[in-house]
């Protein structure tokens, strides 16, 4: 991608829904919701959209349809122009967005995450056969393998993790939409929880949620004249270092957080100084250690020292997951991390907003990221306030 | 006893694989012409692209990348084996294999540690690889 998408598109408005454990909800009821709150917040009319992107969804539930872009479009009433589905998440919808705005055939396109996956009846998706047989089934053990090789490699392991579980709750203690919100968690806490797939406890392990997330791009130009003030899109960039887990011999690092990483801050023309706050993408703890390693915050195993004291959490130096994240408000992939940067460089966050409120840096530059598979793709995006 | 847990689906791809394992033997496609031994199994080579491929029979000897202890079923069928061990096994032969370690305490696993092939017939018509702390001096170390 050129570098003259620098500062050109922005983040104008979010779509929530009702979220956590919301039985009795088709998926599809969640994506329609969540667009439409999208559309509205950012003071459009639905007759202006005219991209809809959406994630390609998992098994649907007993009973329900596959939720295509094409379903979504029709029970918002909407006739876009550009309809994509894919399960590349936050990762890859942003680039197509951008594609297509900076291409000139869209001006205003959404993108939708939702599922009912907490509520819902339904198989365990994208078994592979292969490794079934031996009982491996579920990201966990994968992302469990990854952090065991990481923990023989450099100096990592529960004690590093707990600073990020632990850090993370703080945050969701303060966000009314986080699944945790009432539920505070201790380092002592942390080491008393249940093994799910060793060396993870269960709160190393992201939620499972029911519920959907939007959000609206176009142009800073369009921007000025809506509803919010836009959340500027300074630099993004991909990577996607493709093998199979069990092939790859990175899993200590680095991943696709690298490569990634460097693109998107040279497109910013900033440094890892200029940033605020982070939004990381953290399906599990060790997840955000990595991510924050490989984008060079700190060193392989120096991780410990740089999590300690609650650099993470609120009052701390560089805030991270300031919704409580993956791990403690919402699974909504990439579009957690994502949206909660958007609201906060919008000023929108309440008792959770950074800046003199939580004892934090008043954010100018935050940096997202979305990882995807098992550390296989990965995108990185900075965003600042307008 | 009905065996109840997931069975291998060989398809076009794999079918060698499991036919050999069949057989006792653990197989996988060596490229003729930049000698990479690959795994999963493909029609091309990922380093160079040939198509010119042979099956060569691994020793079932290798090394544990990584591994991962199972405490919680994610299928019924493995409840039983809680708590059971994963790991990615690092073949003498370069490929990386899927697979479990067994017959030892999951606190006796380190990386890097040799470990052997061992087979189990789980139904008439599959046979699965898996690994156990090897007995035989790593003539690598």
């Amino acid at each position: 991608m050129s570098m003259n998408l620098k500062d050109k598109y922005a983040i104008v408005g979010i779509g929530y829904t009702e979220q956590g454990r919301v039985p009795n909800r088709t998926a599809l009821s969640f994506y329609v919701e969540a667009c439409a709150n999208a559309i509205k917040d950012a003071g459009l009319k639905k007759e202006d959209i005219d991209g809809l992107i959406c994630y390609r969804y998992f098994q649907p539930a007993r009973g329900e349809r596959e939720v295509t872009p094409y379903v979504t479009a029709q029970c918002l009433g909407l006739s876009p122009k550009y309809l994509s589905q894919e399960a590349n998440c936050a990762r890859s919808h942003l680039y197509h967005a951008l594609g297509v705005l900076e291409a000139g055939l869209c001006s205003y396109v959404v993108i939708a995450y939702a599922d009912n996956a907490l509520s819902s009846q339904r198989l365990i998706d994208d078994i592979d056969p292969d490794k079934a047989v031996f009982g491996q089934i579920g990201y966990p053990a994968e992302y469990a393998m990854a952090a065991q090789r990481a923990m023989y490699t450099f100096r990592t392991g529960p004690e590093t993790w707990k600073e990020i579980a632990v850090g993370q709750r703080k945050w969701a203690n303060l966000n009314p939409k986080a699944y945790f919100h009432n539920r505070p968690l201790t380092y002592e806490d942390y080491y008393n929880s249940k093994w799910v797939v060793e060396p993870f406890r269960v709160p190393d392990c992201c939620l499972i949620s029911d519920g959907g997330r939007a959000y609206v791009v176009t142009s800073v130009e369009r921007a000025r004249d809506l509803r919010r003030p836009p959340v500027v899109i300074m630099g993004i960039g991909q990577h996607n270092p493709s093998s199979y887990i069990d092939q790859s011999t990175w899993m200590a690092g680095p991943s696709g957080a690298k490569i990634a990483g460097e693109i998107a801050f040279k497109m910013a023309g900033i440094t890892l100084d200029d940033i605020d706050a982070c939004e990381i993408y953290d399906c599990f703890t060790y997840t955000v250690e990595l991510t924050l390693q490989d984008y060079g915050f700190f060193r392989p195993g120096e991780g410990l020292d740089w999590f300690k004291d609650g650099t993470i959490a609120p009052g701390g130096r560089l805030p991270v997951n300031t919704s409580g994240g993956l791990l403690a408000e919402a699974y909504f992939m990439g579009m957690t991390p994502l949206t909660e940067a958007v609201m906060q460089l919008m000023g929108r966050c309440g008792d959770r907003q950074l800046g003199a409120r939580t004892g934090t840096r008043e954010p100018e530059i935050i940096l997202c990221s979305d990882n995807g598979a098992t550390f296989q793709t990965h995108c990185c995006t900075i965003l600042r306030r307008f | 006893m009905t065996y109840r847990k997931p069975l291998p689906q060989p398809n076009a791809d794999t079918k060698p694989f499991w036919d050999g394992c069949k057989q006792h033997q653990l197989r996988f496609q060596k490229c003729r012409d930049c000698q990479y031994v690959r795994w999963p199994p493909s029609i091309i080579c990922p380093r160079c692209h040939s198509q010119d491929t042979e099956w060569i029979v691994a020793s079932g000897r290798g090394r544990v990348y990584t591994f991962a202890v199972y405490h919680q079923a994610f299928h019924e069928s493995f409840r039983e084996d809680l708590p059971y061990i994963t790991a990615i096994i690092e073949l003498e032969e370069g490929p990386h294999l899927l697979s479990n370690i067994v017959g030892c305490n999951p606190r006796e696993v380190k990386c890097d540690m040799p470990v052997e092939v061992v087979w189990e017939d789980i139904t008439e018509e599959f046979t699965l690889p898996k690994f156990r702390i090897a007995t035989q001096p790593d003539v690598n170390s």
